[in-house]
């Protein structure tokens, strides 16, 4: 009897060495990564960030499935590592149906790892967006005084 | 709750368009040339409030003020919105060109139906309470109507938005609770300070 358990633990014990390597494989893991990556910032016409939002990448090679998908950070930033050169998509949209769409050229030298930076967007900030409010105010005004002369005609 | 450029069909587009067509041929006939002013004042209001970013938790929503378009504008309400939100696309980039007559209807039919079903009640009424209960249930029910029709207008572009519509709808929850109590107060303002205005 004991001889059998003896036998029964030494073959346990060699199949757990065997399947050793195959635990491990399910293992976690990290390494500092040298691929470089295409960091975005998201923000509405105020200036404002859009923080957590959804957003999606569409690479050069594929314009219906998403390549990466993910949300912006508090700060509407988001980045991925383009694998290939081209025109990629990057759509950030919030639930109130706001969308940005940006449109970045990565270059064969991009990926090698050069240095790029883009500002696409249009950002109003103080002054600019004080005009511009001034602006649509006076021009509502004398649409509105168009229409009263053409009905007092 | 400006919907962008490129999201919605041609076919929900054109439906956006002939909407807005509709509503302003039947807002400029109703239109009282001696309030014009006022009209454009409130439309300034309009194109201001989206200016004005409310916080809720990580996110952040803007004011719409649509209710109060409404009772104050009554049926000559879509010209209004119209103008202010093409000012809104051309002057900070809101919404778009192709998509205003879809955003004008977002807009304008509840400004217009809060005027039909709460107008004349919010004029009579007397008491304080009953004044704002009626302009905060117009002030809600303007926004989600506002929400519910854009939500429409997304699931006929794509019924892969209905994931995004229940988030549109549930997002502007709190929206509405808060243009109900900004409505309140500005009709219990305006009901003691210029009445005229809700005439």
């Amino acid at each position: 009897m004991r001889g059998k358990i003896f036998v029964s633990l030494v073959f346990m014990a060699g199949l757990t060495l065997l399947l050793t390597d195959e635990i491990f494989a399910h293992g976690t893991g990290y390494r500092h990564s040298g691929f470089r990556a295409v960091a975005l910032e998201f923000m509405y016409s105020t200036g404002e960030a859009m923080s957590y939002r959804e957003a999606r990448v569409f690479s050069p090679s594929d314009e219906k499935f998403a390549y990466q998908s993910g949300r912006t950070d508090e700060a509407g930033r988001f980045a991925f590592v383009p694998d290939r050169a081209g025109m990629w998509r990057v759509i950030v949209r919030d639930e109130e149906g706001h969308q940005c769409t940006a449109e970045i050229e990565v270059t064969a030298e991009t990926l090698a790892g050069g240095s790029q930076s883009q500002d696409t967007g249009t950002i109003l900030h103080g002054r600019e967006l004080l005009l511009r409010g001034m602006l649509g105010i006076s021009l509502i005004f004398n649409i509105a005084l168009i229409i009263r002369r053409r009905h007092a005609h | 709750m400006h919907i962008s450029e490129g999201i919605l069909s041609g076919g929900v587009l054109a439906v956006g368009w002939a909407g807005t067509v509709a509503g302003v041929s039947f807002g400029l006939k109703r239109t009282n040339p001696d309030r014009i002013i006022q009209t454009a004042l409130i439309s300034s209001a309009f194109f201001l409030a989206s200016l004005v970013n409310v916080r809720i938790g990580p996110s952040s929503t803007h004011l719409t003020l649509l209710a109060p378009m409404g009772l104050i504008l009554g049926q000559a309400v879509f010209p209004a919105v119209l103008v202010a939100l093409l000012l809104q696309a051309v002057l900070f980039g809101f919404g778009g060109l192709a998509v205003l007559g879809a955003n004008t209807v977002v807009m304008g039919v509840p400004a217009l139906a809060v005027s039909m079903i709460f107008g004349r009640a919010v004029r009579v009424a007397t008491g304080r309470g009953r004044v704002a209960v009626l302009s905060f249930m117009a002030g809600t029910l303007a926004v989600m109507m506002g929400a519910g029709i854009a939500g429409i207008m997304l699931w006929m572009t794509d019924a892969d938005f209905a994931g995004a519509v229940k988030l549109l709808l549930v997002a502007h929850v709190p929206v509405a609770v808060i243009e109900g109590v900004v409505t309140a107060f500005l009709v219990m303002w305006l009901k003691k300070s210029a009445p005229e205005f809700l005439s």
